[in-house]
């Protein structure tokens, strides 16, 4: 982006009543261009926000965290130079750069890294925070020639190392990836010495908006995609199963296949991540499983899930496992080596994304599992992602009882042993909340959505409630799959947000949780804050069965209703501390 | 002038046109730098202010962007 294309962006700020975004840009350089970059890319990210940018005084970064101290709810970022560790690492200070003064400005830097430290660890507590460590280069301070590296700079880059290494503790603290920003901004380029002399600010154009992309992106809630769907032959392994057999493909050095090996390992972290795997292919299914069986890929074949193999069109296995999976085909990713194939499957599933798998180009190949990474990556691997393939093999397992002969849903819930545990903790606050909330479409009491600030701000209003529940039964765990929140008064519930995963269908879970919540908090009436959105309908047909006709936009339904209309509970309800 | 109106947000394109810089409302170091940097990067020059003048306005930067590219 260039800063005539940021500064029209920022003109295009919607209503005035529009939610605020507040970003408290602490550094200690003049913020100058890159707030201007910040702006421009959050209003990208946060199209519906006005953005709001505050920053502090000019060559005190700690002092300006510091003074932060009492936010809450809010983005902070933080752009650390090496000026704001010792001005004399910077190249508007004449504080001296004698030989002498080496160890003392290692034990500043050192004092100011830990002052820095706890003010960005505190405010991690409430807010979200991005930061940046030194982007650019130092300057000629030390005296050995800059092709040596000195003592003087191994010791500032380990108190740096240690610096970063315990920030990454905190879960709410994110930082710019040194290596990701190396290769999107090159170093020789990123200062601006006449803009660093006049004004105070020492980043070129091209790295301030870098740089502010990417800080952009921390501060998002990025959801990652979902599913990877691979195809085998000349992209999991190289050769054609069917003409080579088991023992004639290859993902070795030896057998230069080495790429398909990296692409197996690689999903192989995807799936034990929690991303979903599965796999389409023209092939025999019965020499597929003799190749996983006899060959042992790097994936193993119990991360695949499910497995579609047959003669057909690529893009009729794709659907099928979209339901499966029961996931959009946004979510997904298709990765083939064949060019027709991709562009079948992606004429039949809209909003799919698909990618060749470049078989002829190792190059290519690696730069593809950076792309997948950046994909597919997050923050954290949940107790949710652990399980996930699990309760969809047991979704799977429920869906063929379901078909038999001699299946009644009553049977089949009596028989399920389902047990829902509910928990009312709203701090610290979960990311699988917010994570559910804002990926649930149809199970959806209003399909309203929040950002971590604005959820952040809802459960810290004393009188709001937040209910939590998860499911398992004998066919496995499904982890947390329902957020109720709303508040309780005079025995009255208001529900302002009510999400359920689809996974979590045809249990009579909704039930559950509507029961626990009139027990709970001992009400006679619950007010709904109901909307119909283009993909909520199971939670309209859920409240016309309770309702006895169609829900309107908020509306009420009484306990003596919600007893007289609901179906059996065949389940075991349990409070837990949230824990 | 997009370079200015990016700058500006509220004189009308002809206020900019015909007025030195420093009578302009929102004229201030932030948007002085502003201007400069906008205007090296879209004519991919570097733009001496001192050349400009105490009183810049948009028609002495345009005459210095046209001298400078007739050099």
């Amino acid at each position: 982006m260039r800063l005539l294309e940021a500064q029209e962006a920022i003109k295009q700020s919607p209503a005035p009543e529009s939610p605020v975004l507040d970003v408290q840009l602490a550094c200690g350089i003049t913020p100058l261009h890159f707030s201007t970059f910040l702006q421009a890319h959050l209003r990208q990210d946060f199209p519906s926000h006005r953005i709001a940018i505050n920053s502090g005084v000019f060559g005190d970064l700690p002092g300006n965290l510091e003074r932060l101290g009492s936010v809450v709810n809010s983005f902070v970022v933080a752009l650390i130079e090496w000026q704001d560790l010792d001005p004399r690492l910077g190249i508007r200070s004449l504080g001296g750069w004698s030989p002498r003064q080496l160890p003392e400005i290692i034990r500043t830097v050192r004092d100011q890294a830990a002052r820095i430290s706890a003010a960005l660890e505190s405010l991690s507590s409430k807010n979200r925070v991005a930061v940046s460590f030194p982007t650019l280069t130092l300057p000629p301070i030390s005296f050995t020639p800059g092709f040596l590296f000195s003592r003087f700079e191994c010791d500032l880059r380990s108190i740096m190392a240690s610096f970063s290494s315990r920030l990454s503790e905190f879960p709410e603290i994110r930082q710019v990836n040194s290596q990701h920003i190396d290769q999107i901004s090159p170093l020789s380029s990123r200062l601006d010495v006449k803009s660093e002399f006049n004004t105070g600010f020492p980043y070129s154009l091209t790295h301030a908006d870098k740089l502010a992309d990417l800080i952009a992106k921390l501060l998002r809630e990025q959801l990652p995609k979902k599913g990877l769907i691979t195809d085998l032959d000349d992209t999991f392994w190289l050769g054609i199963l069917g003409e080579v057999n088991p023992e004639g493909v290859s993902w070795d050095l030896d057998h230069h296949a080495q790429k398909h090996g990296l692409y197996q390992q690689f999903l192989s972290s995807l799936a034990e991540s929690g991303t979903l795997i599965a796999v389409a292919s023209k092939n025999d299914p019965a020499l597929i499983e003799e190749a996983f069986r006899v060959r042992k890929p790097l994936l193993a074949r119990d991360k695949i899930f499910p497995l579609e193999a047959n003669w057909g069109p690529k893009s009729a296995s794709v659907k099928k496992i979209l339901e499966i999976w029961n996931v959009g085909a946004d979510s997904v990713v298709f990765v083939d080596d064949s060019a027709m194939d991709l562009a079948e499957v992606g004429s039949a599933c809209p909003g799919i994304e698909c990618v060749l798998f470049p078989k002829e180009d190792d190059k290519a190949t690696l730069q593809l599992l950076y792309n997948l990474r950046n994909q597919f990556g997050k923050t954290s691997i949940s107790a949710e992602d652990e399980i996930r393939l699990g309760s969809i093999r047991s979704s799977r397992a429920v869906a063929q009882v379901t078909q038999s002969a001699g299946y009644t849903p009553e049977r089949f819930l009596r028989e399920a042993e389902g047990k829902i545990t509910i928990s009312f903790t709203k701090v610290p606050p979960d990311p699988r909340v917010l994570e559910l909330i804002n990926k649930t479409n149809q199970f959806n009491l209003n399909g309203k959505r929040h950002t971590d600030s604005s959820w952040r701000q809802y459960l810290n209003d004393p009188d709001t409630f937040l209910m939590v529940a998860s499911y398992e039964d004998r066919f496995g765990p499904l982890g947390k799959i329902a957020v109720v929140a709303g508040q309780s008064q005079a025995g009255t519930l208001n529900i302002h947000q009510w999400v359920m995963s689809c996974r979590a269908f045809s249990r009579r879970i909704e039930h559950g949780c509507l029961l626990s919540l009139f027990q709970k908090f001992d009400a006679q009436e619950a007010i709904f804050d109901f909307a119909t959105t283009p993909r909520n309908g199971p939670t309209q047909e859920f409240f016309a069965q309770l309702l006895g006709k169609a829900p309107q936009a908020i509306f009420s339904l009484s306990r003596q209703q919600f007893v007289k209309n609901s179906p059996v509970i065949f389940l075991h309800i349990q409070e837990s501390s949230g824990e | 002038m997009r370079c200015f109106a990016a700058v500006f947000s509220e004189p009308s394109e002809q206020k900019i046109a015909t007025n030195r810089l420093d009578t302009l409302a929102g004229w201030d170091s932030v948007a002085a730098a502003t201007l400069v940097s906008t205007i090296e990067e879209e004519f991919e020059t570097e733009l001496d202010l001192d050349a400009l003048g105490t009183h810049p306005s948009f028609q002495s930067i345009l005459e210095y962007l046209t001298k400078e590219s007739d050099a």
